[in-house]
């Protein structure tokens, strides 16, 4: 049998609706005339997984999960560490730093010159920082250097 | 009548300050700029600048969200023309005989075309807003929670209906939604869901990280520099006019396409999307020439782009005067509304008038400013897509982290915006369309609470839903489209539904 994305879909589903049933056994279910709080969780978890059951039924209409390409994984799995380390060190260093670091990184990656993409980093952090806390108001994060 | 022109007259004055007028603009520039650049959709867009609205009034952070909306569906089509990339999901159709006339060398002529279709759609959409929301405002306040239960339900249904992926996927993608939309302090019992300890999950999820993550940053975890082209078309602005022939061309396939387009914009969906499909198959369909589809034909251009101009301006009815939003666009409107203490719906037109006629009429204002953006400063929009995508993507990750940040001021938010753009990559690999997950986050709320008191109601009776006369019509046009749907599969039709799925692959 070929694995096909609607497969994986359906069964995603399932799990997914399985697993928050498991955890929603606290929640109280209540009557029908007085509905509890995990009577609306518990039917969309029941819908998640006939429709999953749906899905895998009639996954032939679907794409086989061979045919997905993935040239763009190494771009996204860059993308997504960097942008996770600039989150996780935001509250530390506060804006300018982490941004300017994770514009300046991505920038280098693109295979452009190192100070090209420090001063893009920098300049674009600085300005946005001057936008949002200047003129938009809204503050954003100092951490601990301050700015 | 006369309290309409009245109201209206309210809203123009309101819309003319000109405060009010520089936010419009600034909606409409930023929304041409949003609608030029692929790879970040009117969604996007509207995300991550809510929280630049949050202090400015309701009305003016309406004005200027709205105002990207509808100028994305203007600025989509020149990418479409001048480059065949679509800048904007609705512009797809465009693509096709835009670039063929852009390659004849009518490439002022159909951008031309395209913004006054645009134009003429988005004037038409507001005038039938204008008469049409109040009084579907004031049935709507004979509304009960049965018939918003019913409502909700059709309107998830219909959803999936017109949806071009099948309907198990996009209700799966809704259940999603609604699931996410279970987090958080139950309103009723006090009892908290799923937070797991974390104080931040305690309000729930927020709208702008979900919409942020798998609109904006998801897009660009699939989009790498190397599959996006730097070659631009230049438009000779001098042939900017389009001939005699040209207008006689287009002047029918304008007219029917905001008519069509405005009904589609009223049912929940892609509706922009949809119905630029919807008009460019009609139009080939009533042409004495389907063979020049495909190779230039002007109708290709003047239909499709007038449909979703005027579907744009159709969603936003619902979202007024039913306080529903039909789309992930219109949803992120009504929670840009919320944050600004207007709750829109039926009540709106009676509780915050300036704040609903205003709207109405900066939109009047919205399109001439359109008008006047797109035709003269298309050469100016073209110089942004020359900027290299390599230092574009950083900006826009760099917004959705500072866009997230800001409404709330949690890293937590910014935390579930990068999970969402990971999960909404991984939709895009599985062929699942993110958007219902967003319409369900955001109905998941009024949906519990409205099927809970219709329960308390009549004391645990389901059948309810089917012994008050607009509950019953809403659900027995429910069970048709799922019959209707049901029908389909089993005789394997290929319907336009399947034809749009295909045409949206081949993109």
């Amino acid at each position: 049998m070929t694995l096909r994305t609607d497969h994986i879909a359906g069964g995603a589903a399932i799990i997914v609706g399985l697993l928050v049933l498991a955890l929603s056994g606290d929640l109280p279910l209540g009557s029908l005339s007085f509905p509890g709080a995990g009577m609306w969780p518990k039917l969309i978890c029941v819908l998640m997984i006939i429709l999953g059951l749906l899905l895998c039924v009639r996954a032939g209409a679907s794409k086989p999960v061979a045919e997905i390409g993935w040239n763009d994984l190494s771009h996204a799995a860059i993308v997504t560490g960097a942008t996770a380390a600039a989150i996780a060190l935001y509250p530390v260093l506060g804006f300018i730093v982490s941004i300017s670091l994770l514009l300046a990184g991505l920038v280098f990656l693109e295979r452009r010159r190192p100070l090209t993409a420090a001063i893009y980093g920098v300049g674009m952090s600085v300005g946005v920082y001057a936008l949002f806390t200047m003129v938009l108001k809204s503050p954003l994060e100092r951490g601990l250097i301050g700015f | 009548m006369e309290g309409t022109i009245d109201s209206l007259l309210l809203g123009f004055s309101v819309a003319f300050r000109p405060d009010v007028l520089w936010y419009a603009f600034l909606g409409c520039l930023v929304g041409t700029l949003v609608g030029v650049l692929p790879g970040i959709g009117p969604l996007a867009g509207i995300s991550i600048l809510l929280p630049a609205t949050f202090g400015l009034d309701a009305t003016k952070a309406v004005i200027m969200l709205a105002g990207i909306y509808y100028g994305s569906q203007y600025g989509g089509s020149t990418t479409s023309i001048l480059m065949r990339i679509p800048g904007e999901a609705s512009s797809v159709m465009t693509c096709i005989d835009g670039y063929a006339m852009a390659q004849k060398g009518r490439a002022g002529a159909a951008l031309c075309i395209a913004a006054v279709g645009s134009f003429i759609a988005g004037t038409f959409g507001v005038l039938v807003l204008t008469l049409i929301a109040p009084p579907l405002a004031a049935l709507a306040l004979r509304f009960g929670p049965p018939e918003y239960t019913a409502l909700l339900v059709l309107g998830l249904i219909f959803l999936a209906y017109m949806s071009s992926t099948a309907l198990p996927r996009t209700l799966l993608m809704a259940a999603v939604g609604l699931l996410l939309g279970t987090i958080g302090i139950d309103n009723m019992t006090g009892h908290f869901r799923y937070a797991f300890d974390i104080p931040e999950l305690g309000d729930g999820i927020g709208i702008v990280p979900v919409a942020v993550g798998l609109f904006g940053l998801g897009e660009i975890l699939s989009t790498p520099t190397a599959t996006v082209v730097g070659k631009v078309l230049a438009p000779k602005l001098r042939e900017l006019l389009p001939s005699r022939t040209e207008w006689r061309q287009s002047a029918m396939p304008i007219a029917r396409g905001s008519v069509l387009g405005f009904l589609v914009g009223l049912t929940p969906g892609s509706a922009h999307i949809i119905s630029s499909f919807l008009s460019y198959a009609v139009e080939r369909r009533l042409s004495r020439h389907p063979e020049e589809f495909g190779h230039g034909a002007v109708a290709g251009v003047a239909g499709p782009e007038s449909a979703n101009n005027a579907a744009s301006t159709g969603a936003f009815v619902p979202m007024l005067a039913l306080g529903l939003p039909t789309g992930p666009v219109t949803a992120v409107l009504m929670a840009a509304l919320l944050i600004h203490g207007v709750p829109p719906g039926p009540s709106l037109v009676n509780d915050h008038p300036g704040v609903f006629w205003g709207f109405v009429a900066s939109m009047y204002v919205g399109n001439l400013m359109l008008l006047a953006l797109n035709l003269p400063l298309v050469g100016l929009f073209v110089n942004v897509l020359r900027i290299p995508y390599a230092y574009l993507y950083p900006l826009v990750i760099m917004f959705c982290i500072v866009g997230v940040y800001v409404v709330n001021g949690s890293v937590v938010d910014v935390w579930i915006m990068l999970a969402m753009g990971v999960f909404g990559y991984l939709l895009r690999k599985f062929g699942l369309d993110p958007a219902p997950l967003v319409l369900g986050l955001v109905i998941s709320p009024i949906f519990e609470m409205s099927l809970r008191q219709s329960l308390i109601m009549s004391n645990g009776n389901w059948t309810i839903f089917f012994t008050r006369p607009i509950a019953l019509v809403l659900m027995l046009v429910a069970v048709a489209l799922l019959a209707m749907s049901a029908l389909s599969f089993l005789r394997k039709r290929r319907d336009w539904r399947t034809r749009l799925a295909e045409v949206e692959a081949s993109e």
